[in-house]
């Protein structure tokens, strides 16, 4: 895959690259400032981008602005957000405009640099792919506990997947469970939860963290 | 030939203070008697003009106060500045200052009292209202009526002597020149002491009340605690900006660098070897960034040592050659350590960074005043206490301490700064 890194600490910036470069993909562009973000992912169009969401100059949410700012003139150009915390309120941010190819995961989820690595390319993909600590969050809140509490622990596991963006195959894999299992578990929360299930994995997730951010 | 020396001199210098003496005391006698004057004016136009008529002595006497109230600053303003001048003694003014006078989205001026058309208008008006609430405005004129009975008087008797001393020798009878040879005597002999006077009563009955040294103090107060939360708020701030740039960064890369390795253990182990080893020395460069950090937020041997110690570690860090003197064996309060070592660490970086200075000496001690802490350098010098800069961020942390910071740096050095602290408390 072609790939644009925005990472303003050189430290991290080389870190990444060396770890796509590790397995196979390629750095086309790096950049270290909001701007400049935003310039190479509009004149580069990687087939996905990694963007830290504070760059300089303001040592704001740069970042996260040039990423959105760069997705509303190319939508569904696919930018995985990485940060040092997570925040429900950015997580909403990304997903408003319902296109996919977003994802928004901590820094440290690179640890596990096979899972990251997935994650990237189901964003690349046009799939979306949500840090399960924002996930958790989302699920662990006051609301959310008292909405949730008619489904089962394996349903609960199932509907956090799914919110992290993963296909019901994935799903299966994760769990150790077949396909058609994870079939019946989805149906059976969104006749509970009473959201429509068509089948896209965007939506879906769209139609989850919605459900939950109202709840 | 000393002795003659000093004979020879004690006479003329007795001289000349008795005329210095003789010319303040007139300076004196002239502001204290200017209220007195006027009133004396009144009274002499109503008799010459008005023949001593009861009724029409109304409109003098409304000149008179006026002229009175008009005065009343002028002369409490002279008095301190002669006092200044003369002794030395700063007695602080204690007037209320004027708020901003501002233009509101009507298109009037608002003064802080009252809308008015025109901004000269507002500043007259608010003008009036200051003169008129200020608690200094009847402590002047206090002054101003008490004065010509104390200070004015005493400073009354060398002139009082000369003009005795004039109409004496004008008579040719002996017992008028008695008077004029008296008149002399005391004009001479009470010339360097007559003036005096205005010291005592100056400080006596023009230094600001107790009331007015209270709404000071509260404005004083109330700045200080604006400026406290400021500089807390960007000291947190930097705390957090350290640690996400700083150890928190590197804990990420380090995960990173073993991610890395792990996938290339397979492939290119040589590689995985080469990272291995970058990945350790990023551990300890990662520790030793959060052990900085926590020096600069509280340094441990100050929470272990105390002042003196951690100073001095300070002194074997710095680049500087550093001497160390000290004069106190007590701990003090931690907030007021810790002041004043960050103090001592920011004059020391500016010794070395922007002065180029090769050389350096700290001392401490405790004094009547507080603690005071001399931090001199060999450097260019030129430093200053910019609003905004280091040295203005170390004024105002020392202010929460009712601490002074006094900078004597003349452009090509040295550099003298002192730190002082009252401290009661020990």
């Amino acid at each position: 895959m072609r790939i644009v890194v925005a990472e303003d600490l050189y430290l991290l910036r080389d870190g990444m690259v060396r770890l796509l470069e590790a397995y196979g993909h390629q750095v086309v562009a790096t950049a270290t400032t909001g701007p400049e973000t935003l310039d190479v992912l509009l004149t580069q169009r990687p087939d996905v981008a990694v963007v830290d969401v504070r760059m300089p100059p303001t040592q704001s949410d740069e970042g996260l602005r040039a990423a959105l700012d760069a997705r509303r003139r190319v939508p569904g150009l696919p930018i995985l957000i990485l940060s040092q915390h997570v925040e429900q309120l950015y997580a909403r941010e990304l997903l408003a405009d319902g296109t996919g190819g977003i994802g928004y995961f901590l820094k440290e989820s690179v640890f596990d640099a096979d899972q990251f690595v997935d994650a990237l390319e189901r964003v690349a993909g046009g799939g979306t792919a949500m840090d399960p600590a924002v996930i958790a969050k989302l699920l662990s809140s006051g609301t959310s506990n008292r909405r949730l509490e008619r489904l089962t622990e394996r349903e609960h596991d199932v509907l956090g997947l799914m919110a992290e963006g993963l296909s019901n195959q994935a799903i299966g894999q994760r769990l150790f469970l077949s396909e058609s299992a994870i079939s019946k578990h989805t149906t059976s929360i969104f006749g509970k939860l009473g959201i429509t299930d068509d089948g896209n994995n965007n939506r879906r997730v769209l139609a989850v963290l919605t459900y939950l951010n109202n709840a | 030939m000393e002795r003659e020396g000093t004979r020879t001199r004690q006479p003329l210098s007795w001289a000349a203070s008795a005329a210095v003496g003789f010319v303040r005391s007139c300076v004196v006698l002239v502001v204290s008697m200017l209220v007195p004057a006027v009133w004396a004016a009144a009274a002499g136009l109503w008799m010459w003009w008005w023949g001593g008529n009861p009724w029409p002595a109304i409109a003098p006497v409304v000149w008179a106060c006026v002229g009175t109230l008009a005065l009343v600053r002028p002369i409490c303003r002279m008095t301190r500045f002669l006092v200044a001048k003369w002794t030395g003694t700063v007695i602080p003014p204690g007037y209320r200052q004027a708020g901003p006078v501002m233009r509101m989205s009507t298109g009037y001026w608002w003064n802080g009292f009252s809308y008015e058309r025109t901004s000269r208008d507002a500043r007259r008006d608010q003008r009036m209202r200051l003169w008129w609430s200020d608690p200094a405005t009847w402590r002047d004129l206090r002054f101003a009526l008490i004065a010509p009975f104390t200070m004015g008087l005493v400073a009354a008797v060398p002139p009082a002597g000369v003009v005795a001393a004039v109409v004496g020798f004008g008579h040719p009878a002996p017992s008028m020149r008695l008077i004029g040879a008296l008149g002399v005597v005391v004009a001479i002999a009470a010339a360097p002491y007559a003036w005096r006077p205005v010291r005592p009563v100056a400080v006596r009955f023009l230094r600001p009340s107790p009331a007015m040294a209270l709404a000071d103090r509260v404005d004083e107060l109330t700045a200080q605690r604006a400026d406290t939360t400021v500089a807390q708020a960007a000291e947190i701030r930097r705390i957090e900006r350290d640690l996400h740039d700083g150890a928190q960064a590197r804990m990420v890369a380090l995960g990173m660098s073993l991610a890395t390795v792990e996938k290339l253990m397979e492939t290119d182990p040589d590689r995985a070897k080469a990272l291995l080893r970058e990945a350790r020395a990023g551990a300890t460069a990662s520790l030793a960034e959060l052990r900085d950090l926590v020096r600069g937020i509280s340094p441990p041997l100050l929470t272990e040592r105390g002042l003196v110690d951690a100073v001095r570690a300070l002194a074997l860090d710095s680049p500087l050659e550093t001497a160390v003197s000290v004069d106190l064996g007590l701990r003090l309060d931690p907030p007021i350590e810790s002041a004043l070592y960050f103090g001592v660490a920011e004059l020391l970086t500016n010794a070395a960074k922007h002065a180029r200075a090769t050389r350096a000496g700290i001392s401490i001690a405790r004094t009547d005043a507080g603690i005071v802490v001399d931090v001199a350098d060999d450097g260019t010098g030129g430093a200053g206490a910019r609003a905004g800069g280091g040295l203005d961020g170390l004024r105002r942390r020392l202010a929460t301490f009712d601490g002074t910071l006094e900078i004597t740096s003349p452009a090509g050095g040295p550099t003298h700064v002192r730190m002082v602290v009252p401290c009661e408390s020990l």
